[in-house]
C-alpha cells in the first residue's frame, strides 16, 4: 500500500485552487469594471452643468413627443450652441422620469446602461439626460411645465 | 509494489509547484493591497471634490455670484467670490483647498492642485454670461484626466454690477 500523497493528487489540488482563484478573479474584475463605469455617471460638476442647461434653455416647459426625445438647439435661445460647446455636450435627451419600456436598439449601449442605472424615486414627470464628450452622463428631474 | 511515503522526485515537484502558486498568490495580495490603498485615497479625494463643488455651486446660486477676484501668492492662490451681500475666499494650496472655514486635503500621494487655475468669462447672448473656473489636479506635476478637476460654472444675467477678470495671471 502506498502512503503519503502522489504527484497526481498534488496536481488535482493545484488545479482546484487555480479554478477557484480564476472564478474569484472573474467576480472581482466584474465589480471593478462596474465601479469604473459608475464613475462616468452623475459627476457633481456635470449635474450643475445639466442644471444650468435646464435653466438657460428653459427646458421645464419643453414639449416632449414620445418616451424619449433627443433635443438640439433648433428653436431654442440664441446662446444655446455656445453653452453646449462650453459644457462639451454631445447629446441631450428628455425622457419620461419612470422610463421602463423603450426601444433600446435605437440608442447607444452607453445610454441604455445609464438609463438602467437610474433610480425612479422622486416626484418628477420627466428627466433631462445629458451625454458629454467624454462619454459621461448626468441627469436631473424636471417638474412642472406644459408637457404633451 | 509496496512503496511507502513519497519519493524525493515527487516531493521536489510538489514543493516547486506549491511554491509557484504561493509566489503568485503573494504577488496578487501585494498588488491588491497597493490598489486598495490608492483607491482609498482616491475615493476620499473624490468625496472631498464632490463636497467642494456642491458647497461652492450652492453658494453661487443661493448667494448670487457677482464677481471674482484672484490673488496669486508664493505657494497659494486666493480666489475671492463676491456675492450679493458678502464675500468668501477659496484658498488653493498644493495639497489642499479651503473654502468657508473648511479645509479639504488631497490624500493621493502623487496628486497636487495646479496653482495656476484657469478662468473664462463669455457672453452667451446679449443677456446672459457664463463663467468657468477650473482648478486642475496634477499627477506627478503633469496634467491628467479632467475628471478629477474642480470645475465650477455659473450662468447669470449680464449687469453693470458684476465684475470678473478677463484672464488670470499667476506666478508659476
Amino acid at each position: 500500500m502506498k502512503r503519503g500523497f502522489a504527484l497526481l493528487e498534488t496536481i488535482v489540488v493545484i488545479t482546484f485552487l487555480s479554478v477557484s482563484l480564476l472564478l474569484l478573479y472573474g467576480t472581482f474584475s466584474n465589480m471593478i469594471s462596474n465601479s469604473k463605469r459608475n464613475l462616468l455617471y452623475d459627476d457633481a460638476s456635470n449635474i450643475y452643468k445639466v442644471y444650468y442647461i435646464k435653466e438657460y434653455l428653459g427646458l421645464d416647459n419643453f414639449k416632449v413627443n414620445g418616451d424619449i426625445e433627443e433635443i438640439d438647439c433648433d428653436g431654442l435661445v440664441s446662446g444655446c450652441n455656445k453653452l453646449l460647446d462650453s459644457f462639451e455636450v454631445e447629446n441631450m435627451y428628455i425622457t419620461y422620469y419612470d422610463l421602463k419600456n423603450y426601444d433600446s436598439d435605437l440608442y447607444s449601449s452607453s445610454f441604455n446602461n445609464y438609463v438602467d442605472s437610474l433610480s425612479n424615486k422622486g416626484d418628477y414627470n420627466y428627466r433631462l439626460i445629458v451625454e458629454f464628450s467624454d462619454s459621461s452622463y448626468a441627469s436631473i428631474g424636471l417638474v412642472g411645465g406644459n408637457y404633451e | 509494489m509496496n512503496k511507502r511515503g513519497v519519493t524525493i522526485l515527487e516531493l521536489l515537484i510538489s514543493i516547486s509547484l506549491i511554491s509557484v502558486v504561493i509566489l503568485l498568490l503573494l504577488k496578487l495580495i501585494f498588488s491588491l493591497d497597493n490598489i486598495n490603498n490608492s483607491k482609498e485615497y482616491a475615493s476620499e479625494d473624490e468625496i472631498a471634490r464632490t463636497t467642494i463643488i456642491k458647497n461652492i455651486e450652492s453658494d453661487f446660486l443661493k448667494l448670487k455670484l457677482m464677481g471674482v477676484r484672484v490673488k496669486s501668492l508664493d505657494k497659494k492662490v486666493i480666489i475671492t467670490f463676491n456675492y450679493l451681500d458678502r464675500a468668501k475666499d477659496l484658498i488653493i494650496e498644493e495639497k489642499s483647498l479651503s473654502y468657508d472655514n473648511q479645509e479639504y486635503k488631497l490624500n493621493s500621494v502623487n496628486a497636487t492642485y495646479n496653482l495656476c487655475p484657469s478662468f473664462s468669462y463669455k457672453e452667451l447672448d446679449k443677456d446672459y454670461y457664463l463663467v468657468n473656473l477650473n482648478i486642475e489636479v496634477l499627477i506627478d506635476g503633469k496634467s491628467n484626466t479632467k475628471r478629477d478637476d474642480i470645475d465650477l460654472f455659473y450662468v447669470d444675467l449680464i449687469s453693470d454690477n458684476v465684475s470678473y477678470p478677463r484672464d488670470l495671471e499667476c506666478s508659476k
